[in-house]
Order: C-alpha cells, then sequence, then structure tokens
C-alpha cells in the first residue's frame, strides 16, 4: 500500500513537471493570462463601474456570482460544523473529553485585549469600506471583525463573551449577511436587471448606473463581512468546546 | 419578463429558501419542511419552463449574470443537454424533500443514539437547500470556474448531511470528505493550467482558444485534462476510484441517501459530458489522446466489479451502493464508446438511473422505516405487510435489470448497440453480465420478500403465518413520492422514444456521428 501511494506520488509529480515544461514564463506580458480578458478589466474598471481597485470590481461585480457563491461556501461551513458538533443544552454536564480547567483570569491578558479588540474592530470596519480603492474588502475585514471577538473569548472565557453575542444571534447574523448579497442580486431582477447587475439599482438610489455599480459592490462587500465574521467566531465557539458552548478553550 | 430570468430562479428559489429556513424557521420542523417543499416544488416548475422553452424555440439560452458580456462576467448557459439535468435534479430533489417528512424527525436529530439534539433537523433542511442550490449550479453555468465553486457546496453539504446519519456514519464520511477534497483539488489545478494557457474561463470561449492548432500539442493542456477528467471520476466513484462510496452512503441517514446516491453522480457524470464536448471536444479527446479503449476496458471492469460486490451483500443499501459503481461504470463507457448510440445512451441513462436508484433507496428506506434493519431479511413478507412499497420496488428492480418497457431498458439497447457499432465485445459482454446479476440479486430480495422463511414456515405451521401477517405500510407522506417514482421509471421508459429525439439526442456534439 505504501509502495502504491509512493508511485501514485511520483506519478503525478512527473505529470506536473510535465506541464510547467510548458507554461509560459513567470511575468510574461504577452502570456494569454495577461492578454485575454485581464486587459478588459484593467482598462475598464474605473469607466464601467466607478471602482479604482480592479481586483474589487472583478471580484464583486464581473465575477460577483462565484463570490457570493464562496460566501455561502463559509456560511455552508458554518452551518456544517455547528450542526455535527453541537450538543443539546440537557446533557451539557455530561463531559465527554475532559479538558484543562482555567485557573483564574489573567489581568495582563485581559487588559491587553480590551485595549486592542476595538481599536481591531474600527480597523476593520475601515478595511470592509475601503475595499474599493485599496487592498481589503468584505472577507479581510469580516476576518478581521470575527478574529477580536475570539480574542475577548481568549482572554476572558467564551461564555462571558456569549452572553453578549448570544448564540442564536449568531446564526441568525450569518444568515442574514448571506441574505444581503442575495437580497441586492434578487432586488435587481425586480428593477428589470439581471441577477447581480448592480446598475438596474441606479434609478433607486438616485445615482449613475456605473455609480450604482459601485455602490452595489460596497452592500454585498458588508454582506461578505457579516457572514465571515460570525461564521469565524461560530467556528471557533464550536471546536473550542467541542460543540458544548461552556468556557471554552 | 420572468421567461427570462427563469434561469437564475430555479438555483435562487432553493438559495433563498436555505437562507430563510436559517433565519425563520429555526423553532418550528413543520416550518421548515414547508419552506423546503416549497421551494423545491418551485424550482422544478422554474426548471420544466425553461425546458420548454428551448424544445419551443430550439435554441440554447445564455444568461448574463450581473449584465455582462461573456469572456468577461459569468454566464448560465442552457441547451437539451443541461435542461433535462435540471429538471431531473430540481424534480428528483423535490420527491425528496416530500418522502423526508417523517423520516427525518425520526433519524436525524439524535448525535448518538440515544443523544437527541433537536436543533439538527432544521440545519438539516438547510443543508439539504444548499446541496440542492449546488447541484442545479453545476448543471446550469458555463464557466469552469464556477463549476468548481459551485461543485465545493454541494461537497460540502453532501458531507454535512452524510455524517448526520449519526454513528458509523461520522467516520465514513470523514474518509470521503478527504478524498473528495482531493477530488476537488484535481478538478482545481486542471482548470487552472487552463486558465495559464488559455487565459480564459468561459467554458465556449475556453472550446474556440483550445481548438486553435497552437494549443493542440501542448502537454500541459493534455495534463489539465487528465487532471479534470480525474478530479471528475473521483467525485463519480468511477472504479478503481470509488472507495470511499459504499460506507458513506450506506451509513447515511435514509433521505440523505435518497437525495444524494442518485444526484451526486450522476451530476459528475454531466460534468465529465459537458467538459469532455464543451470546452475539450470530441476530435481532441478521440482522435489526438486516443484514450477512449482503455477507459471503456476500465468501466467494463467497473461493472462487473460493482455487480459482483453487490452480490455479496446482505445489507440492502450496501448491495445498492454497489450496484451505483457499476452504473457509472455504465455511462462513463457509453460516453467513451466514441460513437452517437453509446453517447446517447449514456445521457439517457442519466436520467433512468438516477429516478431507479432514487425509486429503489426510496423502497429500501421506506423498510428500514418501518422494520428498523436494512439487512436483506428485513423483506420478509413484505409483499403482505407493504403492498404499495413491495411494488414500487419491483418496478424499480425491473427497471435495474432492463426490463420493457421500464426505462432501465432503452439506455441499455443504446449502450449495447453504441458498444457493437465501436466493435467494444468487452464492454457489451460486461453489460449483460451485470443485467444477469441484476436479475439474481432482485429475484433473490422478491424471492425473499415473497415467501415466508423456511424455518419460520416450519414452525408457525404454513397458513397461520398468512392469517396474523397485517399490513403495515409506510406513510403517505412516504408513499406519495415513491409512487410517483416508480410511475415515472415507466413514463420514462414509454416516451423514451420523444426524450431521445427531441432532448437527449440534440445534444451530440460535432464529430460523433
Amino acid at each position: 500500500m505504501k509502495l502504491l501511494s509512493l508511485v501514485i506520488s511520483l506519478t503525478l509529480g512527473f505529470l506536473l513537471l510535465l506541464a510547467t515544461a510548458d507554461l509560459p514564463d513567470w511575468g510574461d506580458p504577452q502570456s494569454p493570462a495577461s492578454i485575454h480578458v485581464s486587459n478588459y478589466y484593467i482598462e475598464n474598471s474605473v469607466e464601467q463601474t466607478s471602482v479604482p481597485n480592479f481586483v474589487t470590481s472583478v471580484l464583486a461585480d464581473y465575477r460577483g456570482y462565484d463570490t457570493m457563491f464562496e460566501t455561502i461556501v463559509i456560511f455552508c461551513a458554518g452551518i456544517t460544523v455547528l450542526t455535527i458538533l453541537r450538543r443539546s443544552h440537557r446533557q451539557k454536564k455530561k463531559e465527554v473529553r475532559p479538558r484543562p480547567a482555567r485557573e483564574g483570569k489573567d489581568l495582563i491578558l485581559i487588559s491587553a485585549a480590551r485595549i486592542i479588540a476595538p481599536m481591531m474592530q474600527i480597523f476593520a470596519l475601515y478595511v470592509v469600506a475601503h475595499g474599493h480603492h485599496s487592498p481589503g474588502g468584505g472577507f479581510q475585514g469580516g476576518v478581521i471583525l470575527g478574529s477580536s471577538f475570539i480574542l475577548l473569548a481568549l482572554a476572558y472565557d467564551l461564555e462571558t463573551i456569549l452572553k453578549r453575542l448570544k448564540e442564536r444571534s449568531v446564526i441568525i447574523m450569518s444568515g442574514i449577511g448571506v441574505a444581503i448579497y442575495m437580497g441586492i442580486g434578487m432586488i435587481c431582477l425586480f428593477l428589470g436587471g439581471n441577477f447581480l447587475d448592480y446598475s438596474a439599482w441606479s434609478s433607486v438610489l438616485g445615482v449613475s448606473a456605473v455609480e450604482a455599480r459601485s455602490h452595489g459592490m460596497l452592500g454585498v462587500e458588508i454582506g461578505v463581512a457579516v457572514t465571515v465574521m460570525y461564521i469565524m467566531f461560530s467556528l471557533y465557539a464550536d471546536l473550542s468546546s467541542g460543540g458544548e458552548m461552556d468556557e471554552g478553550l | 419578463m420572468i421567461k427570462e430570468q427563469l434561469p437564475i430562479l430555479i438555483l435562487a428559489v432553493p438559495l433563498l429558501a436555505s437562507f430563510a429556513i436559517t433565519l425563520f424557521a429555526r423553532k418550528s420542523k413543520i416550518a421548515a419542511f414547508a419552506l423546503l417543499v416549497g421551494a423545491m416544488g418551485m424550482s422544478f416548475v422554474f426548471a420544466i419552463g425553461v425546458m420548454r422553452q428551448i424544445l419551443d424555440t430550439g435554441r440554447v439560452i445564455h444568461y448574463h449574470i450581473g449584465n455582462w458580456q461573456p469572456p468577461f462576467g459569468i454566464e448560465l448557459v442552457i441547451d437539451h443537454l443541461n435542461a433535462m439535468v435540471l429538471v431531473l435534479v430540481s424534480g428528483a430533489a423535490f420527491l425528496t424533500a416530500i418522502y423526508s417528512k417523517n423520516t427525518v424527525p425520526a433519524e436525524v436529530p439524535y448525535r448518538f443514539p440515544g443523544e437527541e439534539v433537536p436543533e439538527r433537523v432544521p440545519n438539516y433542511y438547510t443543508l439539504y437547500a444548499l446541496l440542492v442550490t449546488g447541484l442545479l449550479g453545476i448543471v446550469a453555468t458555463g464557466d469552469a470556474f464556477n463549476m468548481f465553486v459551485l461543485l465545493e457546496i454541494s461537497a460540502l453539504s453532501s458531507y454535512a448531511l452524510l455524517a448526520l446519519g449519526g454513528g458509523r456514519a461520522y467516520f465514513a464520511t470523514f474518509k470521503y470528505l478527504i478524498v473528495g477534497t482531493i477530488g476537488a483539488c484535481f478538478y482545481l489545478l486542471g482548470v487552472g493550467y487552463l486558465y495559464i494557457k488559455t487565459g480564459s474561463l468561459n467554458m465556449p470561449d475556453l472550446k474556440v482558444i483550445l481548438t486553435s492548432p497552437a494549443l493542440a500539442e501542448s502537454p500541459t493542456v493534455m495534463i489539465a485534462f487528465m487532471l479534470i477528467i480525474t478530479g471528475i471520476w473521483i467525485k463519480m466513484a468511477f472504479f478503481p476510484l470509488h472507495g470511499w462510496l459504499p460506507n458513506a452512503y450506506t451509513y447515511a441517514s435514509t433521505t440523505t441517501s435518497c437525495l444524494v446516491a442518485p444526484l451526486m453522480t450522476k451530476v459528475s457524470v454531466y460534468m465529465m459530458i459537458r467538459l469532455m464536448f464543451s470546452v475539450f471536444s470530441a476530435h481532441y479527446i478521440f482522435d489526438r489522446l486516443g484514450w477512449q479503449n482503455g477507459v471503456v476496458w476500465l468501466a467494463a471492469a467497473a461493472i462487473l466489479f460493482g455487480s459482483i460486490s453487490a452480490l455479496g451483500q446482505t445489507n440492502l443499501k450496501r448491495m445498492l451502493c454497489y450496484i451505483i459503481v457499476a452504473e457509472v461504470g455504465y455511462m462513463v463507457g457509453g460516453v467513451w464508446l466514441a460513437n452517437a448510440d453509446g453517447l446517447i445512451g449514456a445521457t439517457y441513462h442519466i436520467l433512468s438511473d438516477a429516478m431507479m436508484t432514487l425509486c429503489l433507496f426510496m423502497a429500501v428506506g421506506a423498510v428500514i422505516y418501518k422494520t428498523g434493519d436494512a439487512s436483506l431479511y428485513a423483506m420478509r413478507g413484505i409483499f403482505r405487510k407493504m403492498p404499495v412499497t413491495s411494488v414500487v420496488f419491483v418496478i424499480g428492480a425491473l427497471a435495474m435489470i432492463g426490463i420493457p418497457p421500464t426505462c432501465g431498458f432503452f439506455s441499455k439497447w443504446y449502450l449495447v448497440s453504441g458498444a457493437i457499432e465501436a466493435r467494444h465485445w468487452g464492454f457489451a459482454v460486461a453489460l449483460l453480465i451485470s443485467s444477469l446479476i441484476n436479475a439474481v440479486i432482485f429475484f433473490r430480495i422478491i424471492e425473499i420478500g415473497y415467501f415466508p422463511l423456511f424455518d419460520e414456515q416450519e414452525g408457525e405451521g404454513g397458513h397461520h403465518a398468512h392469517d396474523r401477517a397485517v399490513i403495515a405500510e409506510a406513510p403517505f407522506s412516504m408513499l406519495l413520492p415513491m409512487v410517483l417514482t416508480a410511475l415515472s421509471l415507466i413514463a420514462i421508459g414509454l416516451y423514451s422514444n420523444e426524450i431521445i429525439t427531441g432532448l437527449v439526442g440534440r445534444t451530440i456534439p460535432a464529430g460523433l456521428l
């Protein structure tokens, strides 16, 4: 069996090397990937979507349909972990695998976390809102937001944070995040456009069709950020407490 | 207006349902169930609408998402082939959704035997809707990378649904998760190579670029094709890459088996056909690479292996799982026979095999629901106790064996004539042997179901056993979809001519006629 694995790995490695032999040179401006569709995005992004960061415009508009499903992948992962790990409230006391008990609270850790967390959150909001002009966007901002709560949960304990951020609202909010994305796309249908055609929003927002695309992208980025933040926290809460939602790590 | 938006609505409605269940039906099993059934029904109606549109106009539908022209944006491309598969997926998902009313609350809430977590039921329905969305999205899309994203959604949600069988399902699903992820990685790697060589992800655009003479000799394109095909073969459990399937599907809960077993493998077969003929071309694959002979032999091996393994099983679900492995061999072999009859047979078999598998899994599920036993001996006296279920089972079995007028006969007819046309006798013989083995398997079960066991007859003294048998049929919510599925097997068989000339036959790519 080990020998078979070795043969398979070597064959695959050989094939991959063979494939690279034929690839265009690194950074070649004439490679097919640099001359076919990407020039269109670079040249037309500002004109068509009024978003100077064309990574954002490709991600959230030209290929926004992919990004919507990527967000749903995260949502799906969160629901999966929650559904499989979550234990019922009634059998909460039954310990399956003992974890080391926490010993008191660490003053230095808590004080540092209390200072850092709000700054992280403000920075995260900036990353979400400024995704059109600089590197950033919903996924990155959402991860920073989520990790600020994870930091607090590590410094205090999970139960303290769960009092502020209820388990039920975590699930509902992660659903609302993807629903924002989907909703922005679906309303385009009622406004006479195709799915995710943000320019249809221009009549409602009172701006030009190009400007409406930019606003639409901001809207979906916010939806992404909400889902990513809550799912990040939900994954941490489930995994760190083994699905029991007690004090956690 | 709604006519133009139908393609996106087919998959938007299940997706909306999954959010709606999470947001509004967290406390109520019935509300979650109603939302699911409603959404699946609507999706089915929309899919039929799209199919009618295509049958009426005869034109391929291109739906530009975000109103961007391809290849810059993503488009949905629906032709005769995927219109049929869309109707199949949404229809089977609708029937299974109805079927789930009693089975899901009976099986899913139990994390381990005795440990009940009621919140699992609404989450189960959310994941159900996500899985169906993923499958419909794979079928509808015209973009190679978008297909990967949706493959991820369908895979992730199917891991969750399979694991929710509880107990041994966790470990079986974990193995599937590892193998399935490797398969998805292969696919992604292949698409990555294609992108490096072509700069495009849109399928019609890829096809134009890949048929240019400059790329015909490229080893990268060949390896990209190998990676993509291997990835999809892992996903469809094509022999010898099938190892994950029997355990994963056997330990799953009844509803999950009914949903996942017929659809996942069939959608993978669709993916294979779509990528072979709409991204690469029949000329490139069959004339330039010329691997068809080896692949068809592999398919013949898959058929024999699957059928013989099925013969040795005593667990009903595991037996059906091995039959799926054999059926995947039918379809892969049919496609790689490289002629029109083989492809028609394989494509028609996507439809008929999905419905046969659904029918048998539903019938077996009903038996397990009533008896709590999944072994062959659960079928004891089933004709007396559960008359409707057993008739449904017999129809499914006849279709699986390939007896007219059920649909199984017609797909085998085309597959065998394709094999003869290609002069591939090994595949033709494998098909016939597999039909005979299926006959043995199912007649044995029918015999167990019809006659009481010999020792019981002795002990209870003949006619006494007859008097005491009571009808204990499955609930109406299970019988209705079961009967509809069984009827559809006969209908698909009776209308095979219309289906083949109107839908399947229209999708034969140039170079195969």
